[in-house]
């Protein structure tokens, strides 16, 4: 029993950091944009395909298979800001139809290219950690450790550097940013690229433990709609206890009732929290 | 004497709509200048215009001899900085982060935090609530915070648009007396445009009047408050 309390709980808490992971990127992309960003999902599966291409296919190990990840979902975001996003800034409904149509452009190639079939990821380490009673698997310790990294050098790139800094203003006011010196030519892709790179970090990381299909996207893009309503858009630290608590419920109910059980509880949550605190945990109630 | 601004037969049109036709005066290095009219006279169109965010259809400004081209940023590296109607500071940032917006582009360090700390000397309530967000601030103070990101940006030429706007009298009293030891102890000129064209007269050595988009007077400061027209029209004496 107490082994599966501390199973639960490991779980709960990567699949929280996935969840955080999503959410924060996909703020993101919404804060820079104005678009609700429907193809978010996908790429976190691009990632995940970048990850079994660089581990499996080309040899490489996994730290660089990690980074290659990163500087081609940054390309690659900024590629679509350009060529997708950028005729539709701030037209909020076009923007959302389009990054539907890329969302369905980028799950059908993946089909044709890979083919539906889910793929066995291998394990980046084996064996175990021992905390007197406690097991946890080094696989899942690794991908806790490195998620909770990246989030924490996401934050501070966010929080306490002069291009975070940057990003944020420009999201707040786009004018006032420009005049005072933000380069709005370069800080739309590269904001948009991180969002991206984001998913596709989340993306790789849980492949070990998940496996990768064309289909792995559509989960985490609803869970960070989830963590988004219930932590309240553009609150940080609400979206942070909003997918740990989301990622612990869900880990839980599964363990002691059901996978769909958990299901149902998440649903009935986000539907409490939008009758009782429609801002969200800690919300503004604007972003 | 040489100018800081010269704007030469400037005409701006928003579409069909012509908002400043054959706009031409100067300010010197050094001083405080006033541009007073009432609401929708133009004023803002010309601030906007000096700082790239508004396209002339005619006539030109120079910023210390060079021509500012109407791309936001062009301005800046002339060395103008604009606090905007309305404030228009970043609400979700701390107002310690919203000045240091207003250095975003000055590579000095050392320069910057001299700076902040000068604003913090202008301004002490905002040293107090410096970690707070700007969007929590009071209408005055979101004013000071506007003025000192604008003086973060170490500009020759300061630009603020109606900083006396929905603000307590006793407030604006005290701005005033702040932008006057600004350009004093920082050397800066200052374009001070407002409706207040009391407030702005009394401090301005030149006074320039504009309505629906001309320049309809001119002169010291002084002689524009004493004129019977500027009495009549714009202090309801
Ligand atoms: N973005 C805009 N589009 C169309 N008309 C505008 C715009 N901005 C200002 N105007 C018009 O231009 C004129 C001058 O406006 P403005 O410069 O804001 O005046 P002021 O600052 O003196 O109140 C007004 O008639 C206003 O309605
Ligand atoms: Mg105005």
């Amino acid at each position: 029993m107490s082994f599966l309390i501390a199973q639960s709980l490991i779980n709960g808490v990567i699949l929280g950091t996935l969840y955080l992971m999503m959410a924060i990127g996909f703020t993101l992309v919404f804060g820079i944009m104005r678009i609700v960003n429907f193809a978010h999902g996908e790429f976190y599966m691009i990632g995940a395909f970048m990850a079994l291409i660089g581990v499996t296919w080309l040899g490489l190990p996994y730290a660089a298979t990690l980074a290659l990840t990163v500087v081609f979902a940054v390309l690659l975001g900024a590629l679509v800001e350009r060529v997708v996003f950028r005729p539709f800034r701030s037209d909020e409904l076009s923007g959302m139809i389009a990054s539907l149509g890329l969302a369905m452009i980028l799950q059908n190639g993946a089909l044709i290219f890979f083919g539906p079939d889910p793929q066995a990821f291998p394990a980046m380490v084996s064996g175990v950690l021992r905390f007197g009673d406690l097991i946890i698997p080094k696989s899942r310790a690794l991908t806790l450790g490195i998620g909770v990294v990246v989030l924490i050098g996401f934050y501070v790139l966010l929080m306490h550097t002069r291009f975070g800094r940057g990003l944020r203003a420009l999201v707040q006011d786009q004018q006032v940013a420009a005049l005072y010196g933000v380069r709005l030519e370069i800080m739309y892709p590269l904001g948009l690229g991180l969002g991206i790179a984001l998913a596709a970090v989340a993306g790789a990381l849980m492949a070990p433990l998940f496996g990768v299909s064309p289909f792995i996207g559509a989960a985490p893009l609803l869970k960070a709609f989830i963590v988004v309503i219930l932590g309240g858009l553009g609150s940080i630290p609400g979206a942070a206890l909003a997918a740990l608590l989301l990622g612990l419920i869900e880990s839980f109910t599964s363990s002691f009732v059901s996978a769909s059980a958990a299901d149902i509880v998440t649903f009935a949550l986000v539907v409490a929290v939008l009758l009782i605190r429609p801002s969200g945990i800690l919300g503004r109630g604007e972003a | 004497m040489s100018s800081d601004l010269s704007i030469n037969g400037l005409s701006v049109n928003y579409g069909p709509v012509e908002a400043l036709y054959d706009v031409s005066f100067d300010v010197p290095r050094g001083q405080i200048a006033a541009l007073v009219g009432s609401n929708g006279a133009g004023k803002s169109t010309v601030l906007k215009t000096i700082c790239g965010l508004v396209a002339p259809s005619g006539g030109e400004i120079r910023v210390g001899g060079e021509i500012v081209t109407p791309r936001p940023g062009d301005a800046l590296k002339l060395g103008v900085a604009m606090s905007p109607e309305g404030r228009r500071l970043f609400p979700r940032l701390s107002v310690e982060e919203n000045l240091l917006m207003g250095a975003y582009t000055v590579s000095d360090g050392a320069a910057s935090r001299d700076m902040l700390s000068r604003v913090f000397g202008y301004f002490p309530r905002l040293k107090e609530r410096r970690r707070q967000m700007a969007g929590s601030l009071s209408g005055g103070e979101q004013q000071m915070a506007a003025i000192g990101r604008a003086l973060m940006a170490q500009p020759k030429l300061l630009l603020l648009d109606e900083p006396s706007l929905g603000i307590a009298p006793i407030i604006v009293a005290e701005l005033g007396k702040i932008i006057t030891e600004i350009n004093r102890d920082l050397g800066m000129t200052v374009l001070l445009v407002e409706q207040n064209a009391n407030m702005a007269l009394s401090l301005a050595e030149t006074g320039i009047v504009l309505e629906t988009g001309r320049v309809t007077m001119s002169g010291s400061g002084r002689e524009l408050l004493a004129s019977p027209e500027i009495r009549a029209a714009y202090l309801g004496i």
